[in-house]
């Protein structure tokens, strides 16, 4: 029988040691590193700041850092878990403040254990489409971003000269509870796994070879009208109606020196592009397709727009944060920037945005805006 | 409880302190940065339920959920061959993630009959197949390490 003190210490695995948690907190540094930057890569190319011009190339860029970003976070999940289980006996340390430095420190991990425990809760959520919450999951994962990374800093700082020491081979820090060498690396590589698994179960939804294994990806490539998966429905958006009305006109209009208004029978006759470009969500799903229109270019110069133009490009969707996305200069030049008519060699399908969308190399599948309206140049 | 302010439940202290004054005047200003955004986009983050939020996930976690699986480790560590718990330990790990990971999904609250596209694979079955799939591995390990042992 243990002794009522050994049964009580629930800590008395050699597991929560300091080399366990540094070789976990350095995934967790690449994890949520990852994650930071790629993010901040979806927010440069949704809402750019005026001293950025997002980039048109290359068109599978996008679809790259997306990936990166679900699959970094998904990955993150066990990696935080087993770190805040071997780190735990900290939480409960006595005294509990020992100075106003040691005060600030402890006052940080709110940020970083709370901060990071919600990064990873509400993507996930997101990806599953669910939104438990009133706020808007964007902005509120973008802003605790900056938090949880900040927080993030002040650990590193904190931690960095003990992470060193715990990962030479012969630690020169007293280190009082050490697991065993072979202890610490099958619970490191059982999480190791544990992360592992989860990627390829979620995966599958951008890399479609791993598809069939997939088995909680949010999405199967191949799979939606014309094989692609469609994020927002023509019945969701409320534009039904308005895409099938027969006096749809495309207007092209603002800083133009001719005012374009076209039928989708116009638009078929001006020379058509074929492009193979990828459709890439944020919430990590993605997939290649091969789309068919007018380039937007064409169209410019048939307005007679300057060549440093910019434009905004108008859904007929009465409403919604995505009724209108942003051309700059330089994706409107790009030959792949296509009002397209046609998704894999069909009229394309009404929730793929029938009449015509907008289809460009390397953005968000939400600024890929369906049944466009109009262009307003500037 | 251990009154050594250098070892804690065992553990050295770990903090540097110059490191963490460093850590400090870089990272305060990122969360400050953060807070920030938070409190101008206001309309769109509603600060006061995403602190509840943030708050709120870190105190379950601490105070209920690391306990339990603290307690469940501590416990099942006791009963489970010793050769066994490394893999036994793995699995119960990844069956727990698998299964926050897959709640959602089961529930379907992200289902929108108008995109059939979405949501669309029957993940009780998924989930099924792979937690056979995890303790199949599970099985596997802890048969080979008895070997070794």
């Amino acid at each position: 029988m243990p002794s009522a003190r050994q049964a009580a210490d629930v800590y008395e695995s050699p597991l929560h040691e300091t080399r366990s948690a540094a070789w976990l907190g350095l995934g967790l540094g690449a994890t949520f590193g990852l994650c930071f930057f790629t993010g901040l890569w979806s927010h440069l190319a949704q809402d750019p700041p005026s001293w950025f011009t997002y980039p048109a190339r290359p068109a599978g860029l996008y679809r790259i850092t997306q990936g990166v970003h679900v699959a970094s976070g998904m990955a993150a999940i066990p990696l935080l878990l087993a770190k805040l289980w071997v780190v735990h006996p900290r939480l409960v340390e006595w005294p509990p403040v020992r100075s106003v430095l040691h005060a600030a420190e402890r006052l940080a991990l709110l940020p970083l254990v709370g901060g990071g425990l919600f990064m990873l809760l509400s993507g996930a959520a997101n990806v599953a489409r669910w939104y438990p919450w009133s706020f808007f999951f964007p902005r509120a994962h973008f802003w605790t971003a900056w938090i949880t990374i900040g927080a993030l800093v002040v650990h590193v700082g904190a931690k960095a000269a003990a992470t060193r020491d715990a990962l030479h081979r012969a630690p020169t820090l007293p280190d009082a509870v050490k697991a065993a060498p072979d202890d610490r690396r099958a619970f490191l590589g059982g999480v190791a796994a544990a992360s592992g698994a989860l990627v390829v179960a979620t995966i599958g939804g951008t890399v479609s070879v791993l598809s069939p294994v997939s088995v909680l990806a949010q999405r199967r490539p191949g799979v939606g009208p014309q094989r692609v998966p469609v994020n927002k429905s023509a019945a969701g958006a409320r534009v039904l109606d308005r895409a099938r009305d027969p006096a749809y006109r495309l207007v092209v209009e603002g800083a133009v020196r001719r005012r374009l208004e076209l039928s989708v029978d116009d638009l078929r006759e001006m020379p058509q592009q074929s492009s193979e470009l990828p459709i890439a969500c944020v919430e990590g799903w993605s997939t290649s397709a091969r789309w068919r229109g007018v380039q937007v270019r064409r169209l410019m110069v048939m307005a007679g727009a300057a060549e440093s133009a910019e434009a905004t490009v108008e859904s007929l969707q009465p409403s919604g944060r995505y009724r209108q996305s942003q051309l700059n200069a330089g994706q409107i030049a790009d030959a792949d920037t296509l009002l397209a008519l046609e998704l894999n060699d069909e009229r394309l399908h009404i929730d793929h945005g029938y009449p015509v969308r907008l289809i460009g190399p390397n953005r968000p599948g939400v600024l890929q805006t369906k049944w466009v309206s109009r262009l307003i140049v500037r | 409880m251990n009154a050594d302010p250098l070892h804690v439940h065992g553990q050295p202290a770990t903090t540097s302190r110059r490191g963490l004054v460093i850590g400090l005047a870089m990272g305060v200003p990122i969360i400050a940065y953060g807070i920030r955004g938070v409190l101008i986009d206001a309309s769109d983050t509603h600060p006061g339920e995403l602190a509840r939020w943030v708050v709120g996930v870190a105190v379950v976690h601490d105070a209920l959920l690391a306990p339990i699986a603290l307690v469940t480790a501590w416990g099942l560590s006791r009963v489970v061959p010793a050769f066994a718990w490394p893999a036994v330990r793995a699995g119960l790990l990844t069956t727990v993630v698998l299964c926050l990971v897959a709640w959602p999904l089961l529930r379907g609250y992200g289902q929108d009959p108008s995109i059939p596209s979405l949501l669309s694979r029957d993940y009780g079955t998924g989930l099924a197949a792979a937690l056979g799939a995890v303790w199949l591995t599970v099985a596997v390990w802890a048969a080979i390490a008895r070997q070794r042992s």
